[in-house]
């Protein structure tokens, strides 16, 4: 079989060239997409391989990108938006809350929305209050959208396919800090990865850390940095999250610690946490624990205070320890 | 101030504006600096406006006014201390280089989403009637943003309610890659009739051109109370931030120096008004280029803000959620 080393940016613009090439259906639009090839090149190539009709360069209207996205998407096209940064999808909200997402309901299904709307968050590029949200949590409390988000090249591809073969709207959720910071094997071969399938990427019995995006390799380094018997579930897609490895790990190891760089308060955690609570609640030996970034505004000269790090994780792997 | 002093003045914060430009970009590219979206190009847009604002004027600016600060009385060190991000930034280094808060001069905190500040502007000049102050209130903001709705919403806002409000777009040609024949089939002054408001076009590469306009749209708009669209026409010389790379997307670069470089045309019309001679220029950017220089260095050594500093100001008051997650993460 052979395969290609790329990061996850090669991995998204091979995979969006590959389906392009397959469905002429699948039209991109966003802010910088086409001569520039993106702010983080990640349409690189793709305008003068397709043309302005299909990778087409945007106005500066968020709203207006996704909205037209939708339009297109409900008319016999697959939009797929850019948002340069998630920071500023929030004036499309309004577009994705109450278009996008309820589209297939208040209709009857008599129609639906094939859009993929793509967009970098996250920090860890020295990116300050507005280039470096995490704002995954908006996302998944609105019931109608898939949010999904890959930790590494390797799931990109396949997710990114499955995703631009859905019939509903997805938000596919790129963590910017990891576009460059590792190569892996990519098959050249197609494959899917299903929606609310989680990986497990490290198997033990001691503990189970549930994480996804940017977090994944903080996790696993500290993981294997540490020699730590535990379960890494990177849950890649966030609605629906995978509920039944959750739990299978959970009944094994009886020691959870949730890991994000969103914000706790109603974050991620907070669901699997109280769906846990819900189901596993005689396997637990101790509390669940997050590890996650605080509730304050996005700092700029601070960064590294705020994102996760292995210290504050090995403060609730030491604080679990005590629980047997 | 007579006008020849003012005149000289303005020049002098545009050299000083330029040099300052000139010193960030090469520090980003030498490491000292992080990012930072360059002003070159607009000294003569935004420091012609300058110009006719008054002391309680109050000003929602965008992201690329260092010109429109400096000569407003922002002092250099206050603009790299933001850039570094340091303990004596008034921000406290919570915000990416390049946005500014100045509330001693009147200047609003910089946002990156563009053009969200606009109704903010409207808000401000409504407090200002309603209070019966006098002032106006200036926002600016680039040629791209005005494809957003923010910008459409102020803009029907200010006219309706009849509030002095004077909308600057310095349009630069650009929204990074993306030039402004794209960004929109009309004028962007005239879209100011679509709202039932006053427009107007102005050369903003011209110092005395742009003066002279905002002269007399400002004096209007104290007067009858009643919102402008300036479209102050330049050229982004430089690329849109330390990250892009302009070669990959145009090449009709207005090189520095040149005939159309705004501080070479006020040169060129100071100097025919025997305003200012050749010394006098090669005075001004020697003054400039030592001071910047010196303040640089000096306010390269000031340390980061300490870590508990990053927990404050969220709100008036703390919470216990906050308190407890500063607890866990020093
Ligand atoms: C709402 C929003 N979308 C996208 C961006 C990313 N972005 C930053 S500046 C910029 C271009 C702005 O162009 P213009 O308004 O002409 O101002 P200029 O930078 O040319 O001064 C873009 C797209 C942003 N800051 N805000
Ligand atoms: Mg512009």
């Amino acid at each position: 079989m052979s395969s290609k080393t790329m990061n996850l940016v090669q991995s998204i613009n091979s995979t969006l060239d590959y389906m392009m090439g397959k469905d002429d259906s699948i039209v991109l639009l966003g802010e910088d997409i086409g001569i520039d090839g993106g702010v983080f090149r990640v349409t690189e190539g793709l305008q003068k391989k397709y043309g302005a009709e299909r990778v087409m360069d945007m106005p500066l209207v968020e709203l207006g990108i996704v909205g037209m996205a939708i339009g297109m998407s409900v008319s016999g096209l697959r939009a797929v938006p850019e948002i340069q940064f998630q920071d500023f999808i929030f004036t499309a909200f309004d577009q994705l809350v109450n278009q996008a997402a309820k589209i297939r309901y208040r209709s009857g299904a008599q129609y639906n929305v094939p859009m993929v709307l793509r967009t970098p968050y996250g920090g860890g590029i020295r990116g300050g209050l507005y280039h470096s949200q995490s704002g995954e949590a908006y996302f998944a409390h609105t019931a109608g959208l898939t949010v999904v988000s890959p930790s590494n090249p390797y799931d990109a591809k396949g997710l990114l396919i499955k995703c631009l073969r859905m019939n509903d709207p997805v938000i596919f959720l790129e963590p910017k800090r990891l576009y460059r910071s590792q190569k892996v094997d990519v098959p050249d071969e197609e494959y899917e990865i299903p929606i609310g399938k989680a990986s497990l990427v490290h198997e033990g019995d001691n503990f189970t850390f549930i994480t996804y995006g940017s977090m994944v390799p903080t996790v696993m380094n500290t993981v294997s940095k540490n020699n730590l018997d535990a379960d890494v579930i990177d849950l890649r897609t966030l609605l629906p999250y995978d509920g039944e490895t959750i739990l299978n790990s959970v009944r094994k190891t009886g020691k959870v610690i949730i890991v994000h760089e969103a914000p706790r308060t109603l974050g991620m955690g907070s669901e699997i946490s109280a769906f846990i609570s819900e189901r596993a609640i005689d396997y637990l030996l101790g509390p669940i624990l997050r590890v996650t970034g605080p509730d304050i505004p996005f700092p700029y000269r601070l960064e590294d205070y705020y994102m996760p790090n292995e210290m504050r994780i090995l403060k609730a792997v030491n604080k679990l320890q005590q629980y047997r | 101030m007579d006008e020849k002093e003012k005149l000289i003045e303005a020049y002098r914060a545009m050299v000083l504006s330029r040099t300052l430009d000139k010193k960030i970009v090469m520090s980003q590219r030498q490491g000292r600096v992080g990012f930072y979206t360059p002003t070159m190009g607009q000294e003569a847009t935004q420091i012609g406006v300058s110009m006719a604002l008054k002391d309680e004027d109050l000003i929602f600016e965008y992201y690329r006014d260092v010109p429109l600060m400096l000569h407003r009385g922002v002092q250099p060190a206050a603009i790299i201390d933001q850039i570094m991000g340091n303990s004596s930034d008034s921000e406290k280094g919570r915000q990416m280089p390049s946005h500014y808060s100045a509330k001693e001069h009147n200047f609003m905190s910089v946002q990156s989403p563009v053009a969200t500040n606009l109704p903010l502007a409207v808000g401000a000049a409504y407090s200002l009637k309603y209070r019966k102050k006098d002032g106006l209130v200036l926002t600016t903001f680039g040629d791209g943003s005005t494809s957003t709705p923010d910008f459409h919403a102020a803009m029907n806002l200010a006219a309706d309610f009849d509030l002095p409000v004077v909308f600057l777009c310095e349009n630069n040609k650009w929204a990074i890659s993306f030039p402004v024949e794209k960004q929109t089939r009309a004028e962007i002054w005239k879209k100011a009739e679509g709202y039932g408001m006053r427009g107007v076009k102005v050369d903003g590469n011209d110092l005395l051109e742009m003066y002279k306009t905002a002269k007399e749209e400002l004096e209007r708009v104290r007067k009858d109370g009643k919102p402008v669209l300036i479209e102050a026409v330049s050229y982004r010389m430089g690329p849109h931030s330390t990250s892009d790379d302009p070669s990959k997307y145009r090449s009709d670069d207005v090189k520095e120096g040149s005939d159309k470089d705004p501080l070479v045309i006020a040169e060129r019309k100071l100097k025919m008004l025997n305003y200012i001679d050749d010394g006098i220029i090669e005075g001004i950017k020697k003054d400039a280029k030592e001071n910047i220089d010196r303040i640089f260095d000096e306010r390269e050594k000031i340390p980061p803000p300490t870590p508990e500093t990053m927990f404050q100001d969220i709100y008036e008051k703390s919470n216990w959620i906050i308190d407890e997650e500063k607890g866990e993460i020093l």
